[in-house]
């Protein structure tokens, strides 16, 4: 299996890359050139827009035209439809043309990011140092049928996540709302009849105000998530809500036949000038599940019939296709490129090595370069230093081991570092998910390698790839090394360094893998948090990102990873979704 | 005749019984959670407990079996998604839908793949097979017996990747394979969206039935009773049909029928080649989603398609041979 197909599983696995929302950016054509120079690449800022940028209709892409269909290949079919079941970057590919939450990311030609009001009329407003927020909504909103989107269909869409189907969604403001995780047995979701009593929303003024039990200044950013999309309280078909979703995007789902077919046409009752975002160009975007990765380049390559029309949808240009691709110029000029969002790194299980001295040494042996290579080279990613991805807002570049000098790694230094513990020797016994991608079987010869030279003995025990996550997910397994990733939510730090590094997220399958509990971490954490200032706050997590790292050490991070995507000549206006890592199909 | 079906339908449904019992119980042998696909990103005991309650697998094994097999034949009440009309194959947990409406929505792919491909194997392979035993020593016969050789030897993950690249996407002489059009909407788009797959898998299996055929041929036309009917001066057509040809044909029979069991039970490697919609792709995916509803229920048609495709080669070859009786 290729590099990219893995990257699909992972993305679409629970325990790694999620909804992955993050900015890297890249548009068309760029960071490409001979073999894809990851490093000339340049990360674009996230801003906070205003109330002017939060009104429709979106910038007109120059030299568009309307009409047409639209058609995406994609290995998979969507795993969910119902917005409070979305959690993946797969399935918000789709769900950004049928629906919209209060907040949206709107994405300017050169892949800079805004975080704009998409129903609301901005981006909220914050009172109670974040306790409390409240959104407008905007002027003739409609839901697929002509019906009115209210206030009181935002809230359903919270009120939903609370619900016992709802299980695969985003539970960030579940918990700010309630102040538990166990949010469900203290709000059984709206079919009761009753309502949340933390959410207010006022009808005659449009208004939805949300009051949390802890002070959130981020709640507008994680109000972005489809998990918190509008749903229509009228036609609310629960369970099967997730068959027959109703848009108030600009497409709705018109047929789909699992696993090998949907399409899409215009939504007659979307009016571009409330959206911000949206340009949606085609009259009609026709998905075909089953081509993996290997056949859909094929097929963009041959460039014949109605490819000539297609994009790849989610799957990437695979390792076998992409000396080609970006070694044809006139292939090169048909794809998009950008980073993955989230890291892929190997968790070091701080509960069985316990000396920091040893986790750094592993640092200082680990041979990246050796690794990327066998996933392809530069054009698989770069390499990664930091836990914050380059995209996280307020990030800073360090390199506490020396990772970027000497990427082969320093197994001199590491054998120093384990002699001074008196460590020489330690046995580590290293895991990867086994059968999904023979990658790591090749990866695991240069680790052990690298391993031995530093003085370590190295033990190799693969587990099969469909229960790898359930395996190093018990906080009692038996692995000291185990290769993993992970996506934030929203691109700040806050959805990356909590769930992986706080000492009270330790549980059976959650993903604080290294298990890493450190009473410094865990306080700062909370502190971080809850900062007000966006500038003060940004720098706060970049600064614990370096402390961590380089004090305890807990993680091995290896590799940003970049995909290539290729699309058919007649696709005008192709970009790369730094939000969600595809195409953005809502632009072509 | 009636006897031997009867005795081999009910042994069918004990092998079918036991198969599903060993698939359920080596399913949860394994380190897997079939709830953590449903429980979010950042998943908590609680959450993962209420998942293990919707999907139904927080009761006892024995307990979950029972109410899949009683489902098979009463059927079943779900919460939410309302009642599944017997037979219930459940509902998949990876997609929500009917396991059953999965399987026979995909079905029309894999019959077509596999009848379609049954036709040109059988008819180039026992065509060749006959032309190479009557020829037996000569070049024709020496050409088709090492191509036979190479044909057997190729593999469709190889074969099927470079006649696609080359055929469809470099000469453009075959279109790309597909199934999206049904035979009943479109015959002519049907033919032309599974040409490539059956010729690849024909060329594959093909040789199978060219070297079966002609050693079996070989064989029976060294035999005593075709020397005899020969020697009373039969003509050769007849001597060839009548009694060698018959006598031949019955491990062709029942070569063919498990190779069409195999391809009706999923041919996933073809399948997943050619990007085609069959049960063989709808079985790795149930594997790959740890989804236990839509593993039985291929499995079941798999073992099924088997099974069945046995009881006919054994009802076929007393036909063709009457030294055979069915009892």
């Amino acid at each position: 299996m290729s590099i990219s197909r893995r990257n699909f599983v992972i993305a679409g696995s629970v325990a790694a890359a999620g909804g992955s929302l993050v900015l890297s950016a890249c548009s068309s054509g760029g960071g490409g050139a001979q073999g894809g120079s990851a490093a000339s690449a340049s990360y674009s800022k996230v801003t906070v827009g205003t109330a002017k940028d939060s009104t429709g209709p979106a910038p007109e892409v120059t030299g568009a035209r309307k009409g047409g269909t639209l058609h995406a290949l994609g290995p998979d079919d969507f795993s969910h439809l119902d917005p409070q079941r979305i959690y993946f970057a797969w399935n918000s590919t789709v769900a950004n043309l049928y629906v919209r939450c209060l907040t949206g990311y709107r994405i300017a030609p050169n892949g800079s990011m805004k975080l704009v009001g998409d129903l609301a009329t901005d981006t909220g407003t914050m009172t109670d140092g974040g306790r409390t927020w409240t959104f407008t909504l905007k002027d003739g909103l409609k839901w697929e049928d002509g019906s009115e989107l209210t206030v009181d269909d935002v809230r359903h869409g919270i009120e939903r996540g609370f619900a016992s189907f709802t299980t695969e969604g985003a539970t960030y403001v579940q918990t700010w709302l309630t102040g538990s995780t166990d949010f469900r047995s203290l709000y059984k979701g709206p079919y009761g009849g009753k309502h949340l009593d933390s959410v207010v929303t006022d009808t005659a003024k449009k208004t939805i105000t949300f009051q949390l039990k802890t002070a959130r200044p981020d709640l507008n950013w994680a109000l972005a998530m489809h998990s918190y999309g509008a749903v229509p309280v009228a036609h609310d078909s629960k369970e099967k809500y997730d068959k027959d979703p109703v848009s108030c995007g600009p497409y709705r789902i018109k047929q789909h036949s699992v696993d090998k077919s949907m399409t899409l046409v215009r939504n007659t009752h979307w009016d571009p000038t409330t959206d911000p975002i949206r340009t949606a160009y085609p009259d009609s975007v026709v998905f075909e599940f089953g081509p993996e990765a290997l056949q859909a380049t094929d097929r963009l390559i041959a460039d014949s019939g109605t490819d000539q029309y297609a994009v790849m949808a989610y799957s990437g240009v695979p390792a076998e296709r992409i000396q080609k691709v970006i070694g044809t110029p006139d292939l090169q000029k048909r794809t998009v490129n950008g980073l993955l969002t989230g890291l892929y790194y190997y968790a070091i299980n701080c509960r069985r090595i316990k000396d920091v001295k040893v986790r750094q040494a592993l640092n200082h042996a680990w041979p990246l370069e050796q690794i990327r290579s066998i996933y392809g080279g530069p054009s698989a990613g770069d390499y990664a230093t930091t836990v914050l991805s380059p995209d996280i807002a307020g990030r800073v570049k360090f390199d506490v081991y020396g990772k970027l000098k000497n990427p082969r790694g320093d197994t001199a230094k590491a054998r120093s570092l384990l002699k001074a513990a008196g460590k020489l020797g330690q046995k580590i016994v290293y895991t990867y998910p086994q059968g999904g991608n023979d990658a790591y079987d090749k990866t695991k010869v240069v680790i052990v390698n690298a391993l031995k030279e530093a003085g370590f003995d190295p033990v190799v025990k693969p587990v099969e790839s469909t229960s790898y996550y359930d395996q190093v997910g018990q906080i009692d397994n038996t692995f000291d090394v185990m290769w993993y990733g992970w996506s934030p939510d929203w691109p700040a730090a806050y959805t990356l360094i909590q769930p992986l590094f706080d000492g009270a997220t330790i549980a059976d399958n959650a993903p604080n893998v290294s298990q890493l509990n450190v009473g410094w971490v865990n306080t700062a954490i909370k502190k971080d948090a809850g900062i007000a200032d966006t500038v003060k706050q940004e720098a706060a997590w970049a600064a614990l990102d370096k402390e961590i790292m380089a004090k305890e050490a807990p993680i091995i991070p290896e590799t940003y990873q970049r995909r290539y995507y290729l699309y058919g000549t007649k696709v005008g206006g192709a970009q790369f979704d730094p939000l969600f890592s595809a195409f953005l199909i809502y632009k072509l | 005749m009636l006897r031997f079906v009867a005795r081999r339908t009910l042994s069918a449904l004990l092998i079918l019984l036991v198969i599903s019992a060993l698939t359920f119980a080596l399913f949860y042998v394994a380190p897997r959670d079939p709830a953590r696909a449903a429980c979010g990103k950042l998943c908590t005991p609680q959450t993962l407990a209420l998942v293990r309650h919707n999907l139904g697998i927080d009761d006892p094994l024995p307990v979950q079996y029972w109410h899949w097999l009683t489902a098979l034949f009463v059927g079943r009440d779900y919460t939410g998604l309302g009642r599944c009309p017997a037979p219930c194959l459940g509902y998949s947990f990876t997609n929500h839908e009917p396991v059953l409406g999965l399987i026979t929505d995909r079905f029309p792919t894999t019959l077509s793949l596999s009848l379609g491909s049954a036709v040109v194997f059988v008819l180039f392979g026992v065509g060749t097979g006959m032309v190479a035993a009557v020829r037996q020593g000569r070049a024709l016969d020496k050409i088709a017996s090492s191509a036979s050789l190479v044909g057997s030897s190729l593999q469709i993950y190889i074969v099927g990747v470079v006649a696609m690249y080359y055929l469809s996407d470099q000469w453009r002489l075959l279109p790309r394979p597909s199934d999206a059009v049904g035979f009943t909407q479109d015959p002519a788009a049907w033919f032309k969206g599974l040409l490539l797959p059956w010729l690849v898998l024909a060329l594959i299996f093909t040789a199978n039935y060219t070297r079966m055929t002609r050693s079996q041929l070989v064989e029976t036309l060294a035999e005593d009773y075709v020397r005899t009917a020969r020697a009373k001066g039969l003509g050769r057509r007849t001597v060839f049909f009548r009694y060698a040809w018959r006598g031949a044909m019955g491990p062709i029979v029942t070569i063919l029928g498990l190779d069409l069991g195999y391809l009706l039970g999923g041919a996933i490697i073809t399948e997943e080649t050619f990007g085609l919609h069959g049960i063989g792709a709808l079985s790795i995916k149930a594997v790959r989603d740890n989804d236990l509803p839509l593993l039985l229920g291929v499995v079941l048609v798999a073992a099924t398609a088997i099974v069945v495709a046995n009881i006919v080669v054994d009802a076929v070859y007393a036909v063709i041979d009457p030294r055979v009786r069915l009892a």
